[in-house]
């Protein structure tokens, strides 16, 4: 799980005029030929530390995304609803697991990474600052938090970082599970009794907001990224993928009957792209510098989880098993 | 912690600051391969954390073959693959491999190739060789088709965990395990009904 | 066959699985490790899965259906021991009980492999590898960390003293016992508990910690006949939370 924001802070690109040009040209022939970057390439230093950026931030957002869904684990209805959050939370970990490998390979070690999102020195999805207040929050997440997720990660699947595709790659194949739960939860609510149906609206009032938010801010106001996009670091604009999300998604919303809070929301036939009140883009800078209704439970939860799991990595520490960058 | 997730309620108070340890006082990580099916190659999947070789195994299992299918696994400690020069284009990385013999002891080797960047190594074959390098020549001798290949890796077949024949059951019911897959959770028909009573009101 | 006593073995069986896979459910996103964060999460799955294999058959002997079963009772009504019930604390006194639980669960399954009562028969032969990964993990970890720092040792060994009379209260037994054993459907609980303590001893042994002497020990019995500690009933109100919303309703 993952949202743009994360190239939301401007990027310097003065460090490239140190690079040697020679290697830059060859390391950019590779990417524009459809190659792929695998971790012990020459790479400029601007490549290394924004994919570790980026990668960084997606795991944690894995990591803290198995939170607010988590927080139906022991409640979901049924033996079927229970079996499958139960492995659809557990793959959100076993995300973050992949995605903090494939950073490692650029030289950032795995706790060094999970420091920094304890001390709040890096981010993750906005999206998972809010909270879930009734199962059917959780239902929303299932489906359309993932679906959003899925349309980021099937384009940076395509990205030029070897090991980043890979464990998209395999993550992608996991998603498909999960957004078919997800629709399979809402339909049912949709279909259900008034008061299942009434749970599901009220938990896309309250979501849909920070859904359109997840994709980051609108191109107007957002950083200039040519350079990450030519590295294919970044794989499409926020509003390309926000307009993509809309596209397969508002209709299926519409068909189980259900009302989008937003009057102004529909698609322009003639440019074929969605039309939408502007969201608002203060209350998504608040909350991901963390201000927003969970961001402090979110760290203080991993920041215990860390504290209570730290007897048994130091009992198992050993010279034997000291640390090393993995291989791929 | 006063929380919505009851289990984060029942958290217990933890006061302790976070970042009082060294850096880099992390496990150590073991390389993870898989055998998606009897008789399909093994193929490199990732890594796992873990303190010994024992149980990077066992963490490997459920971090990499709780989906999909798996019918064998095994893992080496990161520092025991030996790793060729990557190569690009159509640069073989067989090519600068040097054509050395060796006298000695001999073991069997793993031998992983890189086909194309970007995709997992997948293994090509097992050599018996005294040393690495060794095992990289005896590789070049017997797995170089001409057909580039842009990574080698060697591993000791003795420095490797692998599934022993009595552990092959443990993925006896993966394919059962039906509620983590997409086709358990076909919507249409509840879908169709529900658009047809929306219909009728 | 009696059916009184075979639904009596499959009740505390599946209750044992059921309520014992959602406390181990609670550890995911709070594990000391990603990795094993996952594994425990699958063996809690594992262990849902089982119950609803073992209520499923219960169906077919007459009771209501899976979901009615698992989430409708209240807690006089089941019938899994005390010890699975137990809130999880820190992660040495999760280890402990998935060890000593575990240990039994693989050696009771076993001994179902050969049970007259056909369909459990099979499902004992079926999840044999699921069986067989649980305790693997289990001996393996015990062996590490029971074996590692002082604080390792400390902690696992008061964690093991704590939930000893618990485990034995795996084994308390039920007012069919005869009958089970006359009718071959399964080994008894007697059989269960001295296979179990040899296997328990042999782990223990390879590591620094001390089995409790556990002839001095009053096992904690109740829980097969419904009888429980305070835990149980809020972990099944939290487990029914939505489902009570409106029992009738799919959701
Ligand atoms: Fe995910
Ligand atoms: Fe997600
Ligand atoms: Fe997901």
């Amino acid at each position: 799980m993952y949202g743009g924001g994360n190239t939301f802070e401007g990027i310097k690109t003065d460090s490239l005029s140190q690079e040697d040009p020679v290697k830059l040209a060859a390391f950019e022939a590779r990417i524009a030929r459809g190659e792929k970057i695998e971790p012990t390439d020459w790479m400029p230093q601007l490549y290394r530390k924004q994919l570790i950026r980026m990668i960084e931030q997606h795991a944690h957002s894995e990591i803290i995304g198995a939170l607010p869904e988590g927080t139906w684990i022991t409640r979901a209805p049924g033996f079927k609803r229970k079996m499958a959050l139960m492995a659809k939370v557990q793959d959100e970990v076993g995300h973050a697991q992949l995605l903090y490998s494939a950073a490692e390979t650029l030289g950032k070690s795995r706790e060094q990474m999970i420091d920094d999102l304890i001390n709040g020195k890096s981010k993750y999805s906005n999206v998972f600052n809010y909270p879930t207040f009734t199962w059917a929050d959780c239902c929303f997440i299932s489906w359309l938090v993932d679906a959003g997720a899925i349309v980021n990660q099937l384009a940076n699947a395509k990205g030029s970082y070897g090991p980043y595709c890979r464990a998209l790659e395999r993550i992608c194949a996991e998603e498909s599970f999960h957004l078919k739960y997800g629709h399979h939860c809402v339909i049912y609510l949709a279909s259900g009794t008034a008061k299942q149906r009434q749970m599901f609206q009220e938990a896309l009032n309250r979501w849909w907001p920070p859904m359109m938010h997840f994709f980051g801010p609108s191109d107007k106001i957002s950083a200039h990224t040519e350079v990450l996009m030519r590295w294919k670091v970044k794989m499409g604009t926020n509003d390309e993928m926000r307009n993509q999300f809309l596209d397969m998604y508002v209709p299926k919303i519409w068909e189980l009957g259900f009302t989008i809070p937003d009057p102004n929301l529909k698609k322009n036939t003639e440019t074929g792209k969605w039309e939408y009140t502007e969201p608002d883009w203060e209350e998504f800078k608040r909350v991901i510098n963390g201000n927003g209704p969970c961001n402090k439970e979110r760290l203080e939860v991993r920041r215990v989880a860390e504290a209570r799991g730290r007897w048994v990595r130091e009992a198992l520490k050993s010279p034997k098993a000291a640390y090393v960058t993995p291989l791929a | 912690m006063n929380s919505l997730d009851p289990r984060v309620s029942r958290l217990p108070q933890i006061q302790e600051p976070v970042s009082l340890k060294a850096p880099l006082d992390q496990f150590g990580t073991f390389e993870v391969f898989v055998q998606p099916k009897e008789g399909k190659p093994f193929q490199h999947e990732g890594i796992v954390h873990a303190p010994d070789i024992e149980l990077a195994w066992v963490l490997a299992k459920e971090t990499f073959t709780r989906r999909f299918t798996c019918t064998s696994l095994y893992v080496a400690d990161t520092r025991d693959v030996y790793v060729s020069p990557l190569t690009e284009g159509e640069s073989n990385a067989y090519d600068p491999i040097p054509e050395t013999r060796e006298s000695g002891i001999k073991k069997t080797y793993e031998i992983y190739h890189l086909a194309k960047r970007g995709r997992q190594h997948v293994h090509a074959g097992t050599v018996q060789a005294a040393t690495p390098q060794h095992a990289m020549t005896e590789a070049k001798l017997q797995f170089n088709t001409g057909k580039t290949v842009y990574n080698v890796w060697a591993i000791a077949n003795d420095a490797i965990r692998f599934t022993t024949p009595e552990e092959k059951e443990l993925w006896l019911t993966l394919s059962e395990k039906k509620f983590r897959d997409a086709s358990d959770y076909k919507g249409g028909d509840k879908l169709k009904e529900f658009l047809e009573r929306k219909l009728i009101s | 066959m009696n059916n009184l006593a075979l639904k009596e073995l499959l009740y505390k069986m599946a209750d044992d699985q059921l309520i014992l896979g959602h406390r181990n459910s609670e550890w995911t996103g709070f594990g000391p490790l990603l990795e094993e964060d996952i594994a425990f999460s699958s063996m809690a799955q594992d262990k849902v899965g089982q119950s609803l294999a073992l209520y499923t058959l219960l169906q077919t002997l007459g009771e209501s259906d899976p979901d009615t079963i698992a989430f409708t009772r209240n807690a006089s009504r089941f019938h899994n021991c005390i010890l699975v019930e137990l809130p999880n604390q820190e992660y040495d006194f999760s280890l402990i009980r998935h060890f000593l639980f575990d240990t039994a669960e693989a050696l009771r399954f076993e001994a179902l492999t050969n049970s007259a009562y056909e369909p459990l028969a099979q499902l004992a032969r079926k999840i044999r590898g699921e069986l067989r990964y649980h305790t693997l993990h289990a001996n393996t970890w015990m062996k590490q960390l029971g074996s590692a720092t002082e604080e390792s040792i400390t902690r696992l060994q008061k964690s093991l003293e704590a939930a000893f009379p618990y485990a034995l209260g795996i084994f308390e037994t039920s007012p069919y016992e005869a009958e089970l054993i006359d009718q071959k459907i399964f080994a008894g609980e007697a059989a269960l508990k001295e296979k179990w303590l040899a296997r328990i001893e042999s782990v223990i042994h390879q590591t620094q910690l001390q089995l409790p002497d556990w002839k001095t020990l009053t096992p904690v019995y109740g829980g097969r006949e419904g009888k429980h500690s305070e835990h149980l009933q809020p972990l099944l109100d939290e487990m029914s939370e939505v489902f009570r919303i409106d029992p009738t309703a799919e959701w």
